[in-house]
Parts: structure tokens; sequence; C-alpha cells
């Protein structure tokens, strides 16, 4: 843990705060610090939900930052986390992405972990250094928790209980987004790899301003009543009403954009959670964008579709027709996101500040009611990140 | 299985390639039936039997929806497609329909002239004759490369 960048100690962060300076993007150095203060450091991470290993000795492989864990359903109906390294030399105990099995074993030397984590067995264990014992040697466990069947993980000791770190604003929404209980089924993924920093994925997926995305117009969307709820903490959560038009001269097909859910509310809901997971629930879509740092200028998200458990076929088809179309690194509503991602990581190779303008009525404050369609939601997250690296703000 | 067949089968494919390389996109829903199923699908999904696809167009309406938000509303950085197919199998054939698959992978260059290998799969195709010419009633466009490079605008 002694990452160090020289650019925490030689930048001056901009005294406005609605300036961010681009060299942020660009350091590998920072970048390392990034994992172990971020990552590594005292936040929830999402890795998982339990829609996606609904059955007893269903796992998942993922990352928290470049970390490898591996999310199992337990014997026990606990779902944990591990660190995807075995406890002898450290070998990854699985290597399938997901899959379903109640041992676990790796195959250098054989040692077998059960689904709980503890480990089974090792051969030759006769031989092994005085004192060896089985129980010490289960795969390493790390500190979780689960809102509505979402599953969060955390390297740290210090990480706060995690409604506390959520926050209560965000509960009632995040429910809605994962189906109201949680009580989910993965239609599927659609993974990833976008050319550009974390910083600069997260910073510009969510809800932006609409003038991105011509589809919008052309379907006659009507960006009704909305708010935008930044935490100091780092998360956004949006809301927004969608009118839906009577015509739609754009889609031969319409059907596609309907909205069947029983809702009240036809809206948006996004979710930002610190420091890079994004959870949208759009028309009928229900939708978690798993996301992590492969290096300084990479960034994978895995788009995880889900249907809930009560859907009537019908139901569940239309989610799918919608997930496979809509948004995502195909979505024909919203593929441009992806292109902003790589187009702000190559801009930002440049000097000077990305300075955010709409809704900036006084940049020295930080506004946490921001109007829906205000740049400045994102400025509380970026005085946090700001804050948590250590970087110093100019006085004038 | 004719021999007639297969070459029939693979003209078919080479058109439609051709079709999408050429960008004479405006003529890719032509290669299907009105009431046709494009999807493309990650390998992972296919083999977990999860059903998200990338695209899935139900109709050739949808066919056309598609190329028309790529013309009139995405924003992406604009690039060429190169299609090589191959392996190209009749796997069967009752009444009218056959059933075909082929090998494929798709090259993508950017406008800075890099070419990468952008999409690796295969087509499960379902092929009838409409009007005397082959169309696709159905195409699975099933791709190892699971990984989407930043986006897909521009069909496979
Ligand atoms: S490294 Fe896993 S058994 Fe030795
Ligand atoms: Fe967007």
């Amino acid at each position: 843990m002694n990452a160090h960048s020289d650019l925490v100690t030689s930048l001056e962060w901009p005294a406005n705060l609605n300036e961010i300076p681009k060299a942020v993007f660009d350091d590998p150095d920072l970048y390392k610090m990034e994992l172990e203060k971020i990552f590594y450091g005292p936040e929830w991470q999402v890795v998982a939900h339990r829609g996606e290993v609904p059955e007893k000795g269903d796992f998942k492989r993922f990352y928290i930052g470049e970390m490898p864990v591996l999310v199992i359903h337990g014997e026990d109906g606990q779902v944990r986390v591990f660190h995807n390294a075995c406890s002898h030399r450290g070998a990854l105990v699985e290597t399938k992405n997901r899959g379903s099995q109640l041992e676990f074993e790796c195959p250098y030397h054989r040692w077998l972990f059960s689904s709980t984590g503890e480990m089974i067995g090792c051969p030759n264990s006769n031989q092994f250094s005085p004192g060896f014992k089985k129980e010490n040697f289960g795969l390493r466990e790390i500190r979780t928790d689960e809102y509505c069947g979402l599953v969060f993980a955390t390297l740290s000791d210090d990480t706060p209980d995690l409604k506390e770190w959520m926050g209560e604003r965000m509960l009632d929404p995040l429910a809605r987004i994962l189906g109201g209980d949680g009580r989910l089924r993965l239609l599927g993924y659609q993974k990833v790899n976008y050319a550009c920093n974390w910083k600069a994925y997260v910073d510009n997926d969510g809800y932006h301003a609409p003038l991105l995305h011509p589809a919008f117009k052309l379907l006659n969307w009507q960006g009704g009543r909305g708010s935008q709820t930044p935490t100091e903490n780092g998360h956004i959560v949006f809301e927004a009403d969608l009118t839906m038009p009577d015509r739609v001269d754009l889609l031969d097909d319409p059907s596609l954009i309907d909205f069947k859910g029983t809702d009240t509310s036809n809206g948006s809901l996004v979710i930002s959670t610190f420091p890079i997971t994004v959870l949208t629930k759009h028309l009928d879509m229900l939708n978690v964008r798993f996301a992590f740092p492969r290096d300084n200028d990479h960034t994978e998200v895995h788009y995880a579709y889900f249907r809930h458990e009560d859907d009537d076929e019908e139901m569940a088809r239309h989610r799918l027709r919608q997930a496979s179309n809509l948004l995502g690194p195909s979505g024909m509503i919203s593929l441009e996101d992806a292109a902003i991602f790589t187009r702000i990581h190559h801009g930002n190779i440049s000097p000077g500040n990305a300075i955010f303008q709409k809704g900036v009525s006084d940049p020295r404050q930080l506004n946490f009611t921001p109007a829906q369609n205000d740049e400045t939601g994102n400025l509380p997250r970026w005085e946090y990140y700001r804050k948590l690296m250590g970087f110093r703000r100019a006085q004038s | 299985m004719s021999y007639e067949s297969l070459l029939e089968v693979t003209d078919l494919i080479n058109e439609y390639v051709a079709c999408i390389d050429d960008d004479d996109l405006e003529r890719w829903p032509d290669f299907f039936t009105e009431q046709c199923i494009y999807r493309v699908i990650p390998r992972e999904n296919a083999d977990a039997g999860l059903p998200v696809a990338v695209m899935y167009c139900d109709s050739r309406g949808m066919l056309q929806d598609r190329i028309v938000a790529l013309r009139n509303a995405n924003i992406y950085a604009p690039h060429f497609y190169r299609h090589l197919v191959s392996n190209t199998r009749i796997v069967g054939e009752s009444g009218d329909e056959i059933k075909a698959q082929t090998n494929y992978a798709v090259f993508q260059t950017l406008l800075d002239g890099e070419t990468k290998v952008y999409n690796v799969g295969k087509y499960e195709d379902t092929i009838v004759r409409v009007d005397g010419k082959l169309r696709f009633k159905e195409k699975l466009c099933i791709f190892d490369t699971y990984r989407i490079q930043t986006l897909m605008v521009t069909p496979i």
C-alpha cells in the first residue's frame, strides 16, 4: 500500500469546483494509487447480483479493481466473495466465468475447497510444514453485504455499514431498479471493453443531457420532470419521467419501445455508485453495469440484464427484446455513449482542464440539488475523489 | 444435399457480406424474408442458455430501424468492416428450408488506418426461397469475441 504519483504533489487542483484537470486521466502512477485508495480502500464494490448465481453452488468470476474474485452461492445459502487465489501458492482457483459446482479444485497441487470456502483436502499434507492445519487454509473471504440481492464487497475493515454508505436517498430507487424486491433472474450479458480511463467511463455513463442522443429526439421523447441527487461520498441518483409520444415516426416497429411495466411511473432511474458501477431501469430494462478498470486506459463493463421472477412469458420476452436492442454497447438509442468514452479519453491527452458549465451558478460552491439536465451533478463526486487522492486545491 | 445448393448458399452468403462491407446497408434487409429473425449473440450467453443478444430483430422492419438509426441517429467512429467467410456447410434440408453454418471473421478498420480482428464467430442460417431467390428466414450470429471493443453499430 504505497503507490505514489508525483502528480498528487505537483498538481494544483483548480480553485473552481467545475474545473477538472485532464492530467488525472493520463497518469499510470495515479491509477495505481486509485486502485489502493479507492478500489481496495474503504468503499463498497458491486460484484454480483443473486440473480446471476441463483442456486447453491452457482458461482461467478469477477474483479475488484484488478484483483480477481470469486462469488459463490454456498451450499448453506449464503453468497460469499473470495479472492480467486489458491491459499497454497496463489494460482487462480477458478477460470470459468460462471458455472455451478459444490467443490473448487486448484489444479496445481489439487487443494480442494468447498462452496463455503473451507479447505476440504490437500494431498500429501503429512509432509507439510509443522503445525499445518487445514482449517487455516480456506479460501480468503472478503467482507460482503447485500441489498435486494445486489452483492457488495469491500477489502477494507473501515468501510461503513452498507446502508450508511449508500445513504437513505438511494434505498428506494435502488430497490426499484432491482425489481422492487431483488427477485431477479439473469437474461444475459453484453460485455464490452471501453478504451478509456475508468473515470472517463463513470463520469459520462449514467444520466446526461440528451443532446448526444439524436434518437431521443427522433423518437419524440420528451424529458419530463426529473431530479438528480448527488451525495457527499460520490454516488448519484437520477429519476426522470419520460413522456411517451403517441406517434413514433422513426421506427418501423415501435413495439420495441413500449412501456409495459406496472410501475406507476414510466420513468428512468439511474444510480451511479462510487466508484464505478451504474445501474439503470429504463423502459422495461433492469440493467446492472458491473465494471472494473483493466489498466489506466481500459475499462471493462458487463451489462447484465434481468427479468423479475414473477414476469409472465410475454413480459420476459419484451424485456429481452429491449435489452437486446436499446442500451449498452450496441443499443440503437444510446450507443453514442460508448463513442464518447473513447473520444473523451483521447481528447484528455491535452493540457488544461475539463470545464463543466451547465447549471454552474457559483463555481466555488457544490450544488447538491442540480436540475435534471445540469452537468453539475458530477461535481460532488469529483470533489470527493480529489479529497480521497489528496490533491491540493488552489486558493484562488 | 446437392453440390448445387451448396454453391447457391455460398453465393448468398458472399453477397450478404459484400453488401455490408461495401456499406450498401440500405439493401441489407432485402437479404431477409419479411418475417425473419436476426440475432447477434455472444457465445458466452448462447452456451449458457442466456437469451440476451447485442442485436435482436424479429421483423424486416426492425432490420430497417437499425439502419435508419445507424444513418440518422447514431454517433460512432467511422469504420470499415471486412468479412472473411469460410467453411460453409449445409447441415440440414427439409421441405424448402436449408440450414447452413458458416464461419466468419470481421476485421474492423478505423480511420486511423489500423485494422483489428473485431468479431469472430459463426452464422447459423435458415434459408428459404422467395420468388426464386434464397433469403434468410433466420440468421443467428454467435460470436466468440464476446467482449466487444467499444461498440457495435454495423451488422455482422
Ligand atoms: S497453488 Fe493451488 S494447490 Fe498449489
Ligand atoms: Fe447516454
